[in-house]
């Protein structure tokens, strides 16, 4: 019979293999799941392929993708760290999206550009906090579930932000469409290279990154976040404020998603709807796991899965492939992802017989 | 209509709309009692309403839908459970894989489903006897069989958990799995059965929202309900019967939003909209201080995988 | 020729980094009490398992009334009349008593019925005066009668072969009588018993045959007529170790920690702790004695700042500490060795480094402006290792990696490292090979020789008579008596630990 046994040492080359085979299976899953509608596999993954790395322009275009992805995985792996589960990246991306919005669309008058953006960012930042800490505080004194809250809080931000679309906030020139008017020059991200969407917004997430790996690697608070999240008892006993932790650590990982949204209606929007980019709030936490909960490598896993979003998106516009099948293929990822990590402590055996 | 009417009918539609997170109730309850926190309810009761619905609408056996969509729940928790039971992986993490491949299955394969109606939805059938009763007649006993079968769910799966072995293996499960192994229970079997049957309930959920309630098919046609069931668990603090106040109170939210939406109020849609939503967050918050006050609390294995000792 | 009822061959058990037990055989007789005696890691608690189905052996056979058997799960091992009482109750808290006896039973039918359960518990009370109460939960209930729960459980299932690991670690002497007589009464009706246990004098009350293991092997199989506790003690321990600390009494009469009327909650939200009352004088060592969960965790926890004090005051040095936090209570000097490892003292997954400055890692020069410098801190590490014997090959490797004796060393190193003026080790020894209990004893005996205060709470009777110049004695929740050692018997404070006042 198959039984597992543990190991005593995990080979290092394990953590690159494991996400590297998860994100195979969801791609072949995602050829079986494409195929059984009679379209050729080969012709979606070209597509994906060609819309996201095929040339500069559709590089750019999965960089524009990644650049929410970055901002919001770097904030949730140190939510994450500490076995505290923020699955609400998306209302915090929306928050920020409107806080920064509303300044860019009424408050806008006698500010310089530079001026308006710095407004801009710390309003979205304290948006997307604002809504991170609610969920924060229940579960601190109350010990409420933060993964139900952060997500309930998610279809509340969506479900205000069609109120202010539909309401308030509308466009009265949009013939009846759910958006507001487009921001002034001032209240909009530069582009980094003409012809490109791409805009500083992507100079922000890399930054963030590296502020991030220094807060983990290198501070006190990176220390604390590492007994805190391997054993918060442990943690307690050595003096460490847990909680004050999770309060700095949802800070910042709203405030990041929130930036998120800031960098996505003010650098590729320009103006406030509905729908404002990708799910990226819930891409972020394959992108957060597939990383091991790296900052560095979610640069690479961000673009990866940045690319997936961007070219699915395309596809769906050039082959009429729903854009379901990209949810498909992060799904299975993330499956075999948390499923293979029983091989970073066991090994698979194979004993003859009863005994 | 007459207002006597009007509440009759809104009450009528709330015991419908709460059926709908009955089911998903009671299934992530059983699951949750034997150790197994499923976040995949959304996912699940998404592929049983997308499920439910083709099927009901190529048979035109709405029956045959809900059963279908049933089955498609359960085989949908079956990955779940194969990670979190088998290869121990975070039930978190995978719960959430699992939603997110319920929508992704369902937007991928509905696209052209988008917008068709199901004609047949689930006849309603009046007890005999029963629907005379004043009140309780109207509301509880002229519906559909699938209410009937919620109400018989709710009390035979109460019956289980507390008089049967069967209940009391899962309970043991749940409360201390070392216990319950040492004492010749399959930790993995009581397990994979609940986790199985809390997909089917899920299932059920979902299906009958499409072959009753809506009957159409939407892109996220359960609209965040999944969640709503699994905060519904808490409300209920584990206990069947509990669930069912749950369920009701949010399938009034559910209906009273439509029946204002239907009557043309000014209050902005989005609003009503967010109803639910917020009414859940406050039911669990306060159902959160009640358990942490009151010292009821989660089965001691929630979200811990069991590892049979090294053989 | 008398009848065997288990016989186990050449049983061989390897983990991936030991070998547990190595070509074990021995014979278990109908109506006998065999002893298994062994020192902590000796090997019986894996042979167990395997005789139980939670291990399966890597070689060697087992045999029942003369049959080959394998047992695969405890179910096997149920249905071949062995029943097992854990070391750890294997009891669900929130089931009530009658639902804990039947777990897993499938006789009494798929709707349970109580009335036949109830016969039987009726017909259990009358033939081993064994008697609880079915209806209550079992979080309610004592541990003496959880164990009772535990034997009636056995006895349902119809075992003729029963296994007992370390049954008296959590009774007092007085409840341990009680349980002898239990199962004699069972060994004259005719079923056999293995009693594991480490202590001889037990040992020789008891048993009827000895077998002893040492390092995983048996070293010796002997009737109990035929030897003595010292030829045991040698057996047991291989060479004979020397005890060669000497405690020099330097207590004075100053309070350094007192603590008035002391009242906390548990989680479950019942007194832990009920106004306790004590007094701890500068430089002693005071032995906290008292079966596990009658408050003794509770109460150095709270003096640790980790618990939520609800009524009374805690004085240290003339500073007020009553819910101070943690780090403020360390800071004036007093640390705390918890009960747990594994559950409170290392963070399990973290390496040996990040271990070993869990105290220090805010301090200069471990961190400074809120950045961390991990050569320090890697330097500071190989010098605790160093001082303190702790063999640490990698220590950047996870600390679980670890031995408990060297882990126990890391926390202990970690704690006197801080130099306080009262050092808690609570169950310091619980868990370690000979060796590894000797050095601790040997070093808790230096640092209070320096004129450092010591709490001292441990289960092991011998231990705090053997280390303490005071003993308290707590039950249910309060201090009941305390007493100078070298006045204390073991009978008293067993006696006291059953909740008798002195």
């Amino acid at each position: 019979m198959l039984y597992f046994e543990k190991r005593q040492s995990v080979p290092q080359y394990f953590k690159v293999i494991i996400p590297i085979i998860s994100l195979l299976i969801g791609l072949i899953i995602g050829a079986i799941a494409v195929a059984i509608v009679g379209i050729n596999p080969l012709d979606v993954y070209g597509g994906i392929l060609s819309n996201a790395f095929g040339s500069w322009y559709a590089f750019s275009e999965t960089l524009v993708a990644a650049t929410p992805l970055i901002l919001i995985t770097a904030g949730l792996i140190v939510v994450f760290r500490m076995n505290v589960w923020n699955i609400g990246a998306y209302g915090q991306y929306i928050m920020g999206a409107i806080f920064s919005s509303y300044f860019a669309l009424f408050a806008s008058h006698g500010l310089s550009k530079p001026a308006m953006l710095v407004v801009m960012v710390i309003s979205s930042m304290i948006g997307g906090a604002i809504w991170a800490l609610i969920p924060t505080f229940l579960k601190i004194f109350w010990e409420v579930n933060e993964v139900i809250t952060t997500l309930l809080l998610n279809y509340i931000a969506l479900y205000i932000l069609k109120f202010l679309m539909y309401g308030p906030w509308k466009n009265p020139e949009s013939y009846g469409f759910p958006l507001s008017k487009t921001f002034p020059q001032t209240a909009i991200l530069p582009v980094l290279f003409k012809g490109t969407r791409l805009t500083v917004g992507i100079i922000f997430a890399l930054i963030t990154v590296l502020i991030v790996w220094f807060l983990i690697k290198k501070s006190k608070f990176g220390y604390e976040v590492r007994v805190i999240g391997d054993n918060p008892l442990a943690a307690k006993y050595a003096g460490i404020s847990v909680n004050r932790n999770i309060i700095i650590g949802m800070a910042i990982s709203g405030a990041l998603a929130g930036l998120a949204g800031m960098t996505e209606v003010s650098g590729i929007v320009h103006y406030l709807q509905v729908k404002i980019g990708a799910d990226y709030g819930y891409t972020a936490i394959i992108v957060a796991w597939i990383s091991y909960l790296d900052p560095l490598v979610t640069i690479l896993a961000s673009i990866l899965f940045g690319g997936l979003a961007s070219g699915g998106y395309s596809l769906q516009i050039t082959m009429r492939v729903s854009y379901g099948i990209v949810g498909l293929i992060e799904s299975i990822t993330l499956f075999s992802l948390v499923g293979a990590q029983i091989f970073l402590n066991y090994k698979l055996r194979w004993k003859n017989g009863s005994s | 209509m007459d207002h006597h009417s009007i509440y009759i009918s809104l009450l009528a539609n709330t015991v419908k709309a709460g059926t709908i997170l009955l089911f998903p109730t009671i299934g992530e309850i059983f699951a949750e009692r034997a150790g197994i926190l499923n976040l995949g309810v959304e996912g699940m009761m998404l592929i049983g309403a997308f499920i439910g619905f083709i099927v009901a609408y190529t048979t035109k056996d709405p029956y045959l839908g809900f059963f279908a969509g049933t089955i498609a729940g359960g085989i949908a928790s079956l990955i779940h459970a194969f990670i979190s039971i088998t290869l121990r992986g975070s039930q978190i993490v995978s719960g959430l894989a699992l939603t997110i491949f319920g929508g992704g299955f369902t937007t991928f394969y509905g696209q052209k489903w988008i917008n068709m109606t199901l004609n047949n939805t689930l006849p309603t059938v009046k007890l005999p006897i029963l629907s005379k009763i004043p009140y309780i007649g109207p509301i509880f006993f002229s519906q559909d069989l699938i209410v009937y079968l919620s109400y018989i769910t709710v009390l035979v799966m109460w019956f289980i958990l507390y008089k049967t072995t069967m209940g009391l293996n899962l309970r043991a499960v749940g409360e201390n799995a070392k216990a319950a192994n040492a004492m010749g229970i399959s930790v993995y079997r009581v397990r994979y059965m609940w986790t199985f049957f809390g997909g089917l309930l899920a299932g059920a959920g979902g299906a009958y929202l499409t072959t009753s309630y809506a009957p159409f098919w939407l892109d996220g046609i359960t609209a965040g309900r999944g969640w709503i069931a699994i905060a519904l668990v808490i409300f209920a603090m584990w206990d069947p019967l509990k669930a069912l106040f749950g369920a009701y109170l949010f399938g009034g939210i559910n209906a009273l939003q439509f029946q204002l939406q239907a009557s043309g109020t000014t209050i902005p849609s989005a609003i009503l909209n967010m109803l639910p939503y917020i009414g859940t967050f406050i039911v669990i918050t306060i159902s959160s201080i009640i358990v942490k006050t009151r010292h009821v609390r989660p089965p001691k294995e929630l979200g811990i995988p069991y590892i049979r000792e090294e053989k | 020729m008398e009848e065997i009822v288990l016989e186990t061959r050449n049983i061989t058990k390897i983990f991936p980094e030991t070998i547990a037990n190595k070509n074990i055989s021995f014979k278990l007789k109908k109506g006998e009490i065999h002893a298994l005696l062994g020192e902590n890691g000796a090997g019986k608690t894996t042979l167990m398992n395997i005789l139980y189905g939670i291990y399966m052996p890597t070689n060697g056979e087992i045999f029942i009334n003369g049959q080959k058997v394998t047992i695969k799960s405890p179910l096997d091992a149920i249905r071949l009349g062995i029943g097992m009482i854990h070391q750890h109750f294997m009891l669900v808290e929130t089931l009530t008593v009658l639902e804990n006896i039947i777990l897993g039973l499938k006789e009494y039918g798929f709707v349970i019925n109580k009335r036949a359960v109830k016969e039987k518990l009726k017909e259990i009370e009358r033939l081993y005066s064994l008697k609880v109460e079915p209806n209550v939960k079992v979080w309610q209930t004592t541990v003496g009668e959880q164990q009772k729960i535990e034997i009636i459980k056995v006895l349902f299932r119809g075992a003729n072969i029963l296994i007992l690991d370390e049954p008296t670690a959590v009774l007092t002497p007085q409840e341990t009588q009680g349980l002898f007589k239990i199962l004699k009464k069972m060994k004259d009706d005719g079923k056999s018993i293995i009693f594991i246990t480490h202590k001889l004098e037990e040992v020789m009350q008891i048993a009827d045959t000895i077998t002893v293991l040492r390092k995983g092997e048996v070293i010796k199989t002997l009737p109990k007529d035929k030897t003595t506790k010292s030829e045991l003690a040698q057996l047991m321990v291989g060479e004979t170790q020397t005890c060669d600390f000497l405690r020099k009494r330097k207590e004075t009469d100053e309070t350094i920690l007192s603590i008035k009327g002391l009242t906390v909650y548990s989680d479950k939200g019942t007194k832990s702790l009920k106004g306790v009352d004590l007094d701890v004088k500068r430089g002693e060592i005071l032995g906290i004695a008292g079966i596990s969960g009658n408050g003794q965790k509770e109460l150095v926890q709270t003096i640790a700042g980790l618990k939520k004090v609800a009524e009374g005051k805690i004085i240290f040095n003339g500073v007020d500490i009553t819910n101070k936090h943690p780090r403020f209570i360390s800071r004036l000097g007093i640390n705390y060795i918890p009960a747990d490892r594994l559950a409170m003292g290392v963070a399990p997954n973290l390496s040996s480094i990040d271990n070993a400055i869990m105290r220090r890692y805010y301090r200069f020069p471990l961190s400074k402006r809120g950045i961390m410098n991990y050569t320090k801190a890697l330097a500071y590490t190989r010098m605790m290792a160093k001082a303190y014997k702790i063999k640490l090959d990698n220590p950047f490797a996870p600390i679980k990696l670890l031995s408990g004796g060297n882990m126990q060393k890391l926390i202990l190193a970690r704690e006197i490292l801080e130099n306080p003026k009262l050092l808690i080790a609570s169950y310091p020894t619980r868990g370690l090979d000979i060796a590894s209990t000797q050095f601790f004893r040997q070093k808790l005996i230096e640092i209070a020789n320096k004129g450092k205060t010591i709490i001292l709470v441990s289960e092991d009777l011998d231990e705090i008579l053997s280390l303490s110049d005071r003993i308290a004695v707590m039950y249910e929740g309060r201090i009941v008596g305390i007493m100078d050692a070298e006045k204390a018997d073991k009978n008293t404070i067993g006696l006291m630990m059953a909740g008798a006042k002195a």
